[in-house]
């Protein structure tokens, strides 16, 4: 089972990072990733995959300031 | 040797004066920080502002962008400062409010290249964009370089939506996001929203130097 900030997700084991971002509606530009407490790197995001049992959490920013 | 003199009273005697409503015990650890501001917009130069009165020591400024008419209704600038970079008027402005504190400023664009050079005096990053992807940049280089710093960032606070909606979040060691989360700019930004999360943002900062990790 994976959770993506803290709900169940299916389907996604052995997915790319990237992959798995360009199928949800925010831009990936604006997103920081968190696979099981650590931070992974954008430059990472195509070949780090998902696992079985990985939490996932998804920081996204939106514009103004 | 004459003491200097500010307006007729002695330094010392000014330096002790601005601090006297400060909380108690607050004052050396304010003066001893160093806080580098990422952006000096609706939220960088209304959180400068905040440190500065307070006596926070160090402040590094950096933004790459000028004064636009369009900034005037949130950003502390003046009319008179249109067309100035935005860190050159935002340290004028700084200096009439306290004349203590030591301002760096870099007019730079800030990229993952250049993260780990501008934030390594920092003892806390302050992300104050506008631009959401260089919020999620700032955060993913800072913590790449700077895993141990905190860093205090915001993120929605558009439209004239409940003032109460804005909040601090912890969601990691060492992260800290003022906002609602939501509104986006597009929207229209007004001094009034902007300021809280500004504030939010001040706040936490405030906390962490004083030793506080908690929101």
């Amino acid at each position: 089972m994976v959770m993506v900030n803290g709900e169940q997700e299916t389907g996604v084991v052995g997915e790319t990072i990237l992959d798995f971002l360009k199928k949800r509606e925010a831009p990936i530009e604006n997103i920081v990733v968190e696979q099981n407490g650590k931070i992974i790197h954008r430059a990472d995001f195509d070949t780090t995959k998902i696992s079985e049992n990985d939490k996932l959490e998804l920081i996204s920013f939106v514009g103004g300031g | 040797m004459q003491e200097p003199e500010i307006q007729g009273s002695s330094y010392n005697d000014v330096y002790q004066g601005m601090k006297e409503r400060n909380v108690k015990d607050s004052t050396d650890k304010l003066a001893a920080a160093h806080v580098t501001i990422a952006g000096a917009g609706g939220l960088g130069s209304n959180i400068a502002i905040a440190l500065t009165r307070i006596g926070v020591g160090h402040l590094t400024l950096i933004d790459f962008d000028s004064v636009e008419l369009s900034n005037l209704n949130r950003q502390q600038f003046k009319l008179s400062q249109v067309g100035m970079p935005k860190v050159v008027a935002l340290k004028q402005n700084l200096q009439e409010f306290n004349p203590f504190i030591e301002i760096k400023t870099h007019q730079v664009k800030i990229t993952h290249d250049n993260v780990k050079e501008l934030f390594e005096d920092a003892d806390i990053i302050c992300e104050a964009f506008d631009n959401p992807a260089a919020k999620a940049m700032l955060l993913d280089a800072a913590s790449e370089f700077y895993p141990d710093k905190p860093i205090v960032m915001g993120t929605g606070m558009a439209g004239v939506h409940s003032s109460n909606t804005i909040t601090t979040k912890h969601p990691r060691k060492n992260l800290y996001i003022a906002g609602d989360g939501v509104t986006m700019g597009a929207e229209g930004l007004m001094a009034p929203r902007v300021m809280i999360a500004a504030g939010h943002e001040a706040n936490m900062i405030t906390r962490l130097i004083l030793g506080n990790t908690e929101i």
